[in-house]
């Protein structure tokens, strides 16, 4: 039955109503109730924009912002009227659009099944109420925007100091090794980005590849659970927790081990790994894929052949297919570029495989800006190991050309000073020589002249020692006999040796090829070993000497042993027996075995020693060969 | 009586060989460098020379040189402290090559090689 209200009762009311405290629905509900009793209407609704159906009056009432009153008088002007609306459509019936400020917000529908007439005084007090909800819906909306704001503010806050205390840890060192590690902690750490695994691929510029460098997670659910309840238990701020963090027993990580393996060539555009460097930019996935199409993307998402036969083509997507067979839920992963001046260096992956957290725009955006930050710090660790790389060769190097510099330079000294001691040693040496033969044999002048004439002698082969090593190797290569140079060799150091207690054995091998080289200096090298080899042997043992013919990766080569029963090198010097200026002996220079081997090796040989302290020496010479054998004729 | 002219800068080589060869039955002159051994060559005529190389104003490989334009087969005996200069030498055909020592013995025997007395 229709009424006709008390203006001033029913505003009363609605006013009540909208100052109250209650939720907004409650007050929008209480106020169209009061409305349909103060009225009696048969209908009193509001209707929002999500019922409102495309194309049909009421939409088109929407737009218009006009209102509708359709009562005996005013009858409905047809329009378009959908299906829907139909029943809508009574005797008599109100439609108010309600907008908060442009923003159309509800229309206030009241229907009458009898006819009935809205006075111009009803309108207006329609109107005024349709003004008042208008005021409430606008309050309510404010309440909430404001009432966010401040969990919003907290959120913000939270992550902002987050990433404060991360790049703290990140300054904490410049190791490439840690930094990385330290990341990626940081990003599945709980208070700090909260992923479940975070894997970091580093891009090779020279092979054009991606390769696994490190993996932070657990290796199955259960781990998961343990190392949360740990670290939710530990206190202390977030960069010393990351800064502490044992890394480790991370490195044996099953996951670990398996991603460190893996390389994908970045011209792989299917792999979701190489698209995120190639294209630089983030992408958040989720299987199962409901939607049609993207299907493509699970079966190749790593495009890694994996030996299982995962579907998901590798061994760090067979945790998931495994895991998703078990228990098909969704499965979210997403991969961010890393950036480092200017260009990507790198991809991270982050997956929540064991809570299953769905990974919003608004991580990857979190995410995104701290590894912007830690892509930073990375290429700065990398340039640091780079720059303590070659500053540790320029070293290297500006240490040997200074070596090399003051050999030279010693070379040169050598060479001048021995010459000019030779002449007067040739005096000194040839008067004492003179005196010598008159003085009596039996007399106490005799073992003047003998020492004289000894030390010169000594101070002669020193200054030859010298002259042998120091000067410049031009020298002319001929074909030789071993055999001769040895046989000449030996000859000539017997000359001046007592060799009466020492026992020569000569194996000479029947045919021997020819060597390529010079006469000189292959005579002074095998005379130094032979004269080296009767000081050690010290008046008594037994000398041998073995020549024969080898062959080694084909080619010919001959190989010399020199071989005495002295009392060996002790191992300790046995490392510095070819240094030149170092020496054992009193007094002697010790440049004989420098020497050899320096002749040796000019002549593209090679010069072993089997060092068998107490019971001798053998020196081994290997020597490059002419293909041709030597004959006998 | 077989001539030898020994030619070296250092006064005490000079004397040295000097003392030693009179001694052996030869007649010695001595030159201090190249210039006075060429004055001295025509005078003296030697039977054979030692040469040093190291000399001041005009060195041995020139003296030798020099030598050689004036006498072609006057043999010369190359007497230095250290083997630079084998290669060089050879070109230039002097006979003999000693390294200077304090015994005598190889510089004697080459001289008497060279004269035909051994």
């Amino acid at each position: 039955m229709a009424t006709h209200p008390d203006p001033y009762d029913l505003l009363k009311s609605i006013i009540h109503l909208s100052n109250s405290s209650i939720p907004i629905e409650a007050k929008l509900d209480g106020m169209l109730q009061t409305i349909s009793n103060a009225f009696g209407s048969d209908r009193c609704l509001l209707l929002r924009p999500s019922e409102i159906v495309e194309n049909g009056f009421l939409s088109h009432l929407a737009s218009e912002k006009k209102p509708v009153w359709v009562d005996e008088e005013a009858s409905f002007q047809g329009e378009k009227v959908l299906l829907e609306e139909e029943d809508l459509i009574c005797p008599s019936f109100a439609c108010i659009p309600l907008y908060d400020e442009a923003s159309f917000q509800a229309i206030l529908y009241i229907g009458f099944s009898k006819n009935r007439r809205f006075s111009s005084q009803e309108t207006d007090l329609i109107l005024l109420i349709a003004k008042e909800m208008e005021g409430a819906i606008r309050n309510a909306m404010a309440y909430y925007e404001t009432s966010k704001m401040p969990q919003e503010h907290e959120k913000r806050v939270k992550q902002l100091s987050t990433l404060w205390e991360l790049n703290k840890a990140l300054l904490a060192t410049v190791n490439f090794e840690r930094i990385v590690h330290m990341t990626l902690t940081a990003i599945t750490i709980g208070d700090g980005l909260g992923f479940n695994r975070a894997m970091l691929f580093m891009v090779n510029e020279k092979r054009r590849t991606l390769e696994g460098t490190l993996a932070v997670g657990p290796d199955n659910a259960g781990e998961a659970g343990r190392i949360w309840s740990t670290l939710s238990q530990r206190k202390g701020n977030l960069s010393d927790l990351i800064t502490q963090i044992e890394f480790s027993s991370e490195t044996n990580s099953m996951l670990n081990s398996i991603v460190k393996g893996i390389q994908i060539p970045l011209e792989q555009e299917e792999c979701i790994l190489s698209k995120t460097v190639l294209e630089a930019r983030p992408f958040n996935m989720r299987f199962p894929y409901s939607e049609v199409g993207i299907d493509s993307y699970r079966e190749g998402w790593l495009q890694i052949h994996c030996e299982r036969g995962c579907s998901l083509g590798s061994e760090v997507g067979c945790y998931v297919s495994e895991h998703l067979s078990h228990d098909p839920k969704v499965y979210s992963f997403a991969t961010v570029p890393l950036w480092g001046k200017g260009k990507v260096i790198g991809v991270i992956l982050v997956d929540n495989l064991y809570n299953q957290n769905p990974i919003t725009d608004e991580d990857i955006q979190f995410l995104t800006m701290f590894t912007n930050q830690a892509g930073l710090a990375i290429e700065n660790s990398l340039l640091y190991r780079n720059l303590e790389e070659v500053h540790r060769e320029l070293k290297e190097t500006q240490a040997y050309l200074l070596h090399q510099e003051k050999m030279a330079a010693l070379g040169e000294l050598s060479t001048n000073i021995a010459h000019e001691i030779k002449n007067p040693l040739v005096s000194i040496g040839g008067f004492a020589r003179r005196l010598d033969r008159i003085i009596q044999d039996e007399s106490q002048e005799k073992r003047y002249t003998e020492t004289i004439i000894k030390e010169v002698s000594r101070l002669e082969k020193i200054l030859d020692d010298i002259h042998n090593y120091t000067r410049d190797e031009s020298f002319a290569f001929k074909e030789l006999d071993l055999q001769h140079i040895l046989e000449d060799s030996l000859s000539m150091v017997s000359e001046g040796v007592q060799g009466e207690g020492i026992q020569l054995v000569k194996e000479f091998a029947e045919e021997l090829p020819k060597v390529r080289g010079d006469y000189h200096q292959l005579k002074q090298a095998f005379s130094n070993l032979i004269s080296n080899a009767y000081q050690a042997m010290d008046g008594k043992g037994k000398l041998s000497i073995r020549i024969h013919p080898i062959s080694k990766d084909g080619s010919p080569f001959i190989r010399v042993e020199v071989e005495d029963t002295g009392k060996g090198i002790d191992p300790e010097n046995l490392h510095n027996i070819f240094n030149p200026f170092y020496s054992t002996k009193e007094a002697h220079l010790g440049l004989g075995l420098p020497t050899v081997h320096k002749i040796i090796i000019s002549h593209h040989g090679q010069i072993e020693v089997d060092n068998r302290p107490g019971e001798g020496v053998t020196f081994i010479i290997t020597l490059p060969a002419t293909e041709e054998r030597s004959n006998k004729f | 009586m077989k001539r030898i002219m020994i030619v070296d800068d250092e006064e005490n080589i000079r004397f040295l060989y000097k003392e030693e060869l009179e001694e052996e039955g030869f007649a010695v002159e001595c030159a201090k460098n190249g210039r006075e051994a060429l004055d001295k060559l025509s005078l003296f005529k030697p039977d054979l020379i030692t040469l040093d190389i190291k000399m001041p104003e005009m060195d041995g490989i020139e003296t030798l040189k020099r030598i050689r334009e004036i006498e072609r087969h006057l043999p010369i005996i190359i007497c230095t402290a250290y083997g630079e200069y084998k290669q060089d030498i050879t070109t230039w055909a002097s006979d003999a090559y000693v390294v200077k020592c304090a015994d005598l013995t190889e510089l004697k025997t080459m001289i008497r090689k060279l004269l035909g007395l051994l």
